[in-house]
């Protein structure tokens, strides 16, 4: 324990890692975060042509919003959506600029061009979008029509990319375990709630790559090896201080990012169904539950990130090297993807902080053992299995380099 | 307690760093001479069992040390020839740090801490950081760590680099002094270093001992081969391309050399009374060394 503590803090004060921590804090938090709920995401606009051009009052105009969509009802029937569309055609959106990006527009628009297409006037189409002048008394039977499109995109589905009826079936089963009419209240926070964890690499990976390599740098290895608990014991002794490094990181900004959602927007709205955000989506998961999902997910990358970070860093002694490769990980996947083959693009999304979270709202299943397994299953397993098997290669790796 | 070498061979693909290499260490410093690449630091590395031998072994009071793991490294303290460290650590962090990986309890850390750090004059300096300090001040906080645990083998490579006068002195009398019941081997290719201290010398040359003795045995190997000789200036550069020379002194418009060579160089030279250096160089050649 005293060889972990000592570990762990002599990673902590390298002011390497240090400056990583604030700069990723203040990345994430103080500019993902808390400006952008203030100032970028849902600060009032003046001009919706200048992404800058927000007021810094985020913190009241989602009040105002909050307060603004209550009037539409507490759950999602098709009048809420002939209410919601009549109320953007009377505003001048124009003078309002705020109205789309603040509002439940992309929610309706987005409803309509899906739903609601044979309302859509092919002259009128190219000057504004059908929300601005569809016809609201015609804005009816909104879950059938979500239920015909769904059906129809999983045919789609099934005969151009080889779902089968099972896995089909498998999807619609899950849609059928929405609760209908859905809960609404103004979704645009929680609709734009995002956790793009691979951010967290650089940082990570800066942090974690001298871990085993910097011994060499440091010229400390020969020293190391001679000291009685051995390589293998110090070895141990670094990854766990590595993964508690990780653990730490991600704390700090899962915490920070979930603090400034609950000043901001509340708790309101937790139990809202995923499909606000992607109206085919067939989970039933609520908007805590999805929440939950994408922490949970980003714990999982970051673990099995760490673990190849670290593995990186135990298999070669050069620094930027252990950096190189270990940044390669997740940003090879992402500049060459559209060189990769298909089935290979698709395996590099299950990579530690590659894939997204966002895989909740789609229609991937595999076959493991003759079960089907929906994706976001394996998007947060096979990350953490990936780092539970780096652990013990790091340890191997280091001990066989460190025979010097 | 009794370190022996046994044969111990180190093959790098065709190269031959060490070639069945056989010594009996017990308390006492030894000093292991040799030129660059002869094959010392090789040596050291496979007697801290840090380097597996091609072949041969190294037992510590018969048992193999390889096969003693934590049992024999924690009677062991090593100085790497190039010595790392934390730059953002203090001497005292630094040593405290280490004093843990060596698995010294914390208190008796703290003493042993103190105490080298006095021991090696570095008390003043202890809050500040390795960074900071001189060539001769981190080799010293090197030197610190390696008498960590008390080692009953010290396995000190190049420890007087960068050393000032003063600090290698200071040095060689706690290394005497420390090994009175202890195993201190040091690598270095500064003879009067060994000269000073070495209760034994090694001489490697090509991965091989070549000589094993005390100084004076050394140095009565080259007897009669030792000589001085006063020449006028403006003929020393002659004697210098004819025989090795060991030193070259002025006296006035003279200059005194002193000479090895089998033979009486000439009719004015005089015998000397041999020294390590002497034999050193005689056997390695004036360039080599």
């Amino acid at each position: 324990m005293e060889l972990f503590a000592l570990e762990h803090k002599r990673l902590w004060r390298t002011p390497r890692v240090w400056i990583c921590v604030l700069l990723c804090f203040i990345y994430s938090v103080v500019w993902g975060s808390v400006m952008w709920y203030q100032w970028l995401g849902f600060g009032t606009q003046n001009d919706s042509t200048d992404i800058y051009d927000h007021n810094f009052d985020g913190y009241t105009a989602i009040r105002d919003w909050q307060e603004q969509f209550s009037q539409f009802g507490d759950h999602w029937t098709d009048e809420t959506l002939q209410k919601i569309v009549a109320a953007y055609q009377s505003y001048d959106i124009y003078e309002k600029p705020g109205i789309q990006s603040m509002g439940d527009w992309i929610l309706a628009y987005e409803c309509l061009h899906d739903l609601y297409q044979e309302l859509a006037d092919p002259e009128n189409q190219q000057y504004q979008p059908l929300i601005l002048y569809a016809d609201t008394t015609k804005l009816t039977d909104f879950y059938q029509r979500r239920a015909d499109l769904l059906e129809f995109t999983l045919e789609a589905t099934r005969q151009n990319e080889g779902m089968s009826e099972a896995d089909k079936q498998m999807l619609l089963d899950m849609n059928s375990q929405i609760q209908e009419p859905w809960p609404y209240e103004w979704t645009r926070g929680w609709a734009e709630l995002s956790f793009d964890w691979s951010d967290l690499a650089p940082y990570l990976a800066i942090a974690l790559a001298f871990l085993f390599s910097g011994e060499w740098h440091n010229s400390t290895a020969p020293m190391l090896h001679t000291i009685k608990y051995g390589w293998k014991k110090l070895a141990r002794v670094k990854v766990l201080s590595g993964m508690a490094f990780a653990l730490e990181l991600y704390a700090l900004i899962a915490v920070g990012d979930v603090a400034a959602q609950l000043i901001f927007l509340g708790t309101s709205g937790w139990d809202l169904p995923i499909q606000y955000v992607d109206i085919l989506a067939v989970a039933p998961w609520n908007m805590l539950q999805a929440e939950l999902y994408k922490l949970a997910f980003g714990l999982i990358g970051v673990f099995g990130y760490a673990g190849l970070v670290m593995l990186m860093s135990a298999l070669v002694k050069s620094n930027v090297l252990a950096l190189v490769f270990s940044l390669a990980f997740v940003y090879v996947p992402d500049v060459l993807g559209r060189y990769l083959p298909k089935w290979l693009l698709a395996v590099s999304q299950y990579l530690p902080l590659v894939g997204s979270p966002n895989d909740i709202y789609g229609y991937n299943i595999f076959h493991i053992f003759g079960k089907s397994v929906w994706s976001p299953w394996m998007m947060i397993t096979v990350p953490g299995l990936i780092g539970i098997v780096c652990i013990p290669l790091a340890i191997r790796g280091w001990s066989r380099r460190e025979r010097v | 307690m009794e370190l022996s070498i046994d044969r111990l061979t180190k093959h790098y693909g065709h190269k031959i760093a060490v070639d069945r290499v056989s010594a009996t260490l017990t308390p006492g410093v030894y000093g292991l001479l040799g030129a660059n690449g002869a094959g010392k630091t090789t040596l050291m590395r496979m007697l801290c069992a840090i380097l597996e031998p091609t072949s041969g072994e190294v037992r510590l009071n018969g048992k193999e040390v390889s096969a003693m793991g934590g049992a024999y490294r924690d009677v062991l303290g090593y100085l790497p020839q190039d010595f790392g460290y934390y730059p953002s650590y203090t001497a005292a962090e630094f040593l405290s740090y280490i004093a843990a990986l060596k698995g010294i309890p914390r208190e008796a850390a703290k003493r042993r801490v103190r105490e080298l750090l006095e021991m090696l004059d570095l008390q003043s300096v202890s809050n500040k950081k390795i960074k900071t300090f001189s060539g001769g001040m981190k080799q010293r906080v090197g030197i610190a760590q390696s008498l960590l645990n008390n080692p009953q083998v010290l396995i000190l490579d190049e420890p007087t680099s960068g050393l000032d006068p003063k600090e290698r002195i200071r040095l060689r009398n706690l290394l005497s002094e420390y090994a009175a019941d202890k195993i201190v081997l040091l690598s270095t290719h500064i003879v009067s270093d060994v000269e000073a201290i070495a209760d034994e010398v090694l001489v490697m040359n090509a991965g091989q001992f070549i000589m094993h003795g005390t100084v004076p045995e050394l140095a009565e190997r080259v007897r009669g081969k030792v000589w001085e000789l006063t020449v006028p200036r403006e003929k020393a550069r002659l004697w210098q391309a004819q025989v090795t020379v060991a030193n070259y002194r002025h006296e006035g418009d003279q200059v005194a050399l002193r000479i090895l060579s089998d033979d009486k160089p000439s009719e004015q030279a005089t015998p000397c009374e041999p020294i390590l250096d002497d034999a050193y160089l005689y056997y390695f050649g004036a360039k080599e060394a």
